[in-house]
């Protein structure tokens, strides 16, 4: 896929006269041929284990970014590999913590880039849709009942994947279609649409989203980019029953508190201001990043609040990072449960969510992937926070990492430029952002079996040795 | 508040509002004493009579502050005078140690009574929470405090003694005896029998309210400091474990899987710590006593503070940004369990750790049955399951409170510092609230009654004052259908 993508850039480019065609057109057809001839000459196992597929999710991952790195390097769009691999990574994982500045790229570069936040984007509808409920946790909250005739979202992993597919392309259309109705140029207007779609969060310049209209479209496409799937589905298939989705519920009224708390807390808001804050908001929530200029009167409360919003992400089955709200729904009502339990500490108490009775090995999951959530962020925080940052920039910038939320804000409601942070600092937060983007889970078993294929292969090399020199005596 | 009138009375002069103090508690809780009957009550009321006894004795604790006007200074009114009254008292009782003395409002101007009261409310609570948590609470099977017992399932369950009133009168002994050795090493390593006793009083009870304004730094002595630690340490470690080594008469601290990761963990973090502050340019004895001090005191949920002035070593405020993270994960995980410590406790984290990693097992053999064990025992699945909910409302109130922190006013490190400092009953807090700093230069008044709220919930293991209401609720609901 990434071979296909830097073919596509490396057109663009060459359409557009750039110097960088024959790098990526070379490059990515390399890569192409190598991706299929493995493909066509390696043979899958007969049946592959849960925890495999698992384990292949984040490899492929990992090998994306390193593909995409390489493209960097070998047309110097990074100076650096470091910056590469940052680049790289904060663009398939979606963040959009940039160390480029796209204005000096050439067509074909900056297709590369969104495009590879888009493919990132539809990795992280894969892992939530289609791997995680399929072979990891929460099977019972997939799509897959066709009651009342109305075709779901997931029936098996392959029509799923097509499913995705049928909504994520259009829906790059459509956002696609606002922004040049907004004023874009064509080209402009589908990267932005790229990054949109994907909660990716890259820009091509300082000032685009000057313009209340192109706000407008990027608010809508948050929007929708930070809305699940299923949802979307029910509406595409016009199954209905939006308004009984809590998820959803959820989902819009964070924005509104969102708005109304951030309201409340500033000093002289205008309409124009409160548009500000719905992007700031939409942008946070969504986890795409977008920048944008705050208020004057921007008040102490409103990181903490952002990083909150941050935190808790899109909703699940979503292109959004965070936790996600169905997770935050569960830890809720186990939280809820809890407390009843105290007062009827032998009572049943089952947990319902999505109209669906969450079984407890779900919950359990949940309850940890929460305890790996926050381990991840602090783990994080604490080497960024070693290799020089203060404690809020350390803090915020693991939040928004492991959320994959783009661009750090400052406590002064100023975006982070990370080009100011130091390498080693950049260099730690790469593992927060594949943790996050991959759900932590997939990320966390993936290194868990390349662990124990370590510790097997040590084992086998030492019984080896010790039958050799058993046999020698 | 009658011991402390008269000590007030002899080397102050404020013993007149103190024995004012006195008498005005002594009445409503003399009518209460005389007008109620014990009886059978359901968990819910039960759940309301120890977060509202918590609440009224933190009410009324503030009255000796009130009546000495030891918060009034110009500028501020009674609201003001009132709220910071009450947070002294709250953070005395709930063994918090944080504190609206400061270069306002000096420590050093109080009387002898004030500050030994100020003191004795935190041994008071210390031992309060001890009894609570081992003789209670368990009986409830509440928020998974079940865990003292099934750490020990060869002794019997989580009693000491068959009677709860037995338990609760050992462990009052186990405290004063703790208490009188802390006092007696504090003398011997040059502190004034004043001193020994009051900081032995908040030693053992992990508070961390100090006689000076420098807090432990006051002494800048290296045997203080030890004393100390190793009274918190003793203070923040399960009182079963102290109590069967009586009986021993040996130490079986390190056959508990608790204890030792308690130990580990002080231990790795001072290592760190002393590392991080090396490498910002400390010398290493420099780095080492203050990486240990702080560790221990904020590990334990102490509080107390060796720094010697804003800048000095002992200001964690100051250190680079890597201790400090470390400090503040200390701030949340807390001492043992059975102890008169606050935070999530050691026992929770390991069982957490245990069930993530359970779990983690369990996507890659997903038939595999595998139980969470602690130490040498397997876990039961519903004292797994209230941990972990636990967990979740711990780390749901640290977020929600500090959103509302924040948005009072508060930057976000001081707001998480003090939100996490609160709810693990710890002390000082990061940033502006740091251990050379009061909590009224960090926090607004409404923040700081959120705080005092958070160390009442943090001290009751949160359900008593989360689920206070539902008792009286319940009542008016079935009077309103009644009628």
């Amino acid at each position: 896929m990434v071979g296909a993508l830097a073919v596509c850039s490396g057109l663009i480019d060459l359409i557009e006269h750039g110097a960088d065609s024959s790098t990526l057109l070379i490059t990515g057809s390399g890569m192409g041929l190598l991706g299929a001839l493995l493909f066509g000459r390696v043979a899958g196992p007969d049946k592959a284990r849960p925890v495999d597929i698992i384990a292949a999710t984040t490899l492929a991952m990992t090998l994306g970014i390193l593909l995409v790195a390489g493209l960097y390097v070998m047309t110097g769009a990074a100076q650096r590999p470091d910056d590469a691999l940052f680049e790289a990574t904060t663009g398939i994982t979606t963040t959009a913590m940039s160390v480029i500045d796209p204005t000096g790229l050439g067509y074909g570069l900056r297709f590369l880039r969104s495009g590879s936040q888009w493919l990132g984007g539809f990795a992280a509808l894969l892992v939530g849709i289609v791997i995680l409920p399929f072979f990891g946790f929460g099977r019972e909250f997939a799509d897959r009942s066709s009651s009342g005739g109305f075709r779901p979202l997931a029936p098996d992993e392959m029509s799923a994947t097509r499913n995705i597919l049928r909504l994520y392309i259009p829906g790059t259309g459509l956002i696609w279609g606002g922004y040049m109705l907004a004023g874009m140029s064509a080209f402009d207007g589908l990267l932005l649409a790229m990054s949109t779609v994907s909660t990716g969060g890259f820009t091509n310049g300082a000032n685009e989203f000057a313009d209340p209209s192109v706000q407008w479209v990027a608010i809508v496409g948050m929007l929708l980019a930070g809305s699940s799937m299923v949802t979307l589905w029910h509406l595409v298939v016009g199954r209905g029953g939006l308004h009984r989705q809590t998820g959803l519920a959820m989902y819009l009224g964070l924005h509104v508190t969102g708005v109304l708390l951030l309201v409340l807390l500033s000093t002289g808001i205008d309409l124009a201001a409160a548009r500000r804050l719905l992007f700031v908001v939409a942008a946070s929530v969504s986890t795409t990043g977008f920048p944008m200029g705050v208020p004057v009167g921007w008040p102490a409360g409103a990181p903490v609040l952002l990083l909150l919003l941050v935190s808790i992400g899109a909703m699940s089955g979503s292109a959004g990072g965070g936790l996600q709200i169905r997770q935050h729904r569960a830890l809720m009502k186990l939280a809820l449960r809890e407390m009843a339990r105290q007062l009827h500490p032998r009572a049943v108490l089952k947990v319902r969510l999505a109209g669906r009775v969450a079984g407890e090995d779900t919950l359990r999951q949940i309850v940890v992937l929460q305890f790996l959530f926050v381990a991840v962020i602090f783990s994080t925080a604490f080497l960024v926070a070693v290799f020089g940052l203060d404690l809020a920039s350390a803090i915020s910038a693991a939040v928004h990492a492991t959320a994959t939320a783009g661009p750090v804000r400052g406590l002064d409601g100023v975006m982070v430029d990370p080009t100011e942070w130091s390498r080693s600092v950049r260099l730690a937060l790469l593992p927060a952002m594949v943790f996050g983007r991959l759900s932590i889970y997939p990320a966390v078993v993936a290194v868990a079996a390349l662990l124990n294929l370590l510790r097997d292969k040590a084992r086998v090399r030492r019984r080896y040795r010790a039958h050799r020199h058993g046999g020698s005596l | 508040m009658l011991g402390s009138a008269v000590i007030e009375s002899i080397g102050g002069d404020q013993g007149l509002a103190m024995t004012l103090a006195a008498l005005v508690t002594l009445v409503p809780g003399a009518a209460l004493w005389l007008s109620t009957r014990p009886g059978q009550i359901d968990r819910a009321a039960v759940f309301s009579a120890v977060a509202g006894t918590w609440l009224i004795v933190s009410v009324f604790g503030a009255l000796p502050y009130l009546f000495a006007g030891t918060f009034n200074r110009s500028g501020i009114g009674f609201p003001v005078v009132l709220a910071d009254a009450l947070f002294e008292s709250v953070s005395g009782f709930s063994c918090t140690g944080s504190t609206v003395f400061g270069s306002h409002n000096l420590i050093a101007d109080q009387g002898p009574g004030i500050l030994m009261y100020r003191q004795f409310t935190q041994w008071i609570g210390g031992m309060g929470i001890v009894v609570l948590v081992v003789t209670v609470l368990p009986a409830l099977r509440a928020s998974g405090l079940g865990l003292i017992g099934a750490e020990a399932p060869g002794e019997g369950g989580d009693r000491l003694a068959p009677r709860m009133a037995q338990t609760a009168r050992r462990f009052w002994y186990l405290y004063a005896g703790l208490t009188g050795l802390i006092a007696v090493a504090l003398i011997a390593v040059g502190m004034s029998l004043f001193d020994a006793v009051a900081h032995a009083f908040t030693t053992a009870s992990t508070g961390g309210f100090s006689t000076r304004d420098a807090s432990i730094g006051y002494w800048d002595s290296v045997a203080v400091e030890m004393v100390i630690m190793i009274g918190l340490i003793l203070g923040a470690a399960n009182f079963t474990l102290h109590s069967r080594s009586l009986v021993a008469r040996r130490p079986v601290h390190h056959h508990d899987p608790e204890f030792r990761g308690y130990i580990w963990l002080l231990t790795g973090a001072t290592l760190v710590v002393t590392i991080l502050l090396v490498d910002d340019g400390m010398g290493f004895t420099r780095s080492l006593r203050s990486a240990a001090f702080n560790v221990v005191t904020l590990g334990t949920s102490g509080g107390f503070g060796n720094a010697t002035g804003p800048g000095s070593d002992g200001d964690f405020v100051r250190w680079a940004a890597g201790p400090q993270l470390i400090l503040l994960i200390l701030l949340m995980t807390g001492g043992c369990t059975g102890s008169t410590s606050g935070g999530v406790k050691v026992m929770r984290l390991i069982i957490g750790i245990s069930h993530a990693r359970r779990t983690l097992r369990g996507i890659r053999h997903p038939r595999a049955v595998l139980p969470v064990r602690h130490g040498t025992g397997v876990m039961a699945e519903p004292m797994v399951e209230r941990i972990a909910g636990f967990m979740v409302v711990y780390g749901m109130l640290v977020v929600s409170g500090t959103l509302v922190v924040a948005a009072l006013g508060t930057d976000l490190v001081t707001a998480m510092g003090g939100v996490v400092g609160s709810l693990g009953n710890m002390g000082p807090a990061l940033n502006r609230a740091g251990p050379t700093a009061s909590f009224v230069d960090g926090f607004s008044t409404p923040a700081r009654m959120v705080l005092a709220f958070l160390m009442l919930v943090g001290r009751l293991e949160l359900f008593p004052m989360l689920l206070m209401l539902v008792a009286p609720y319940r009542t008016l609901h079935d009077r309103v259908r009644s009628r």
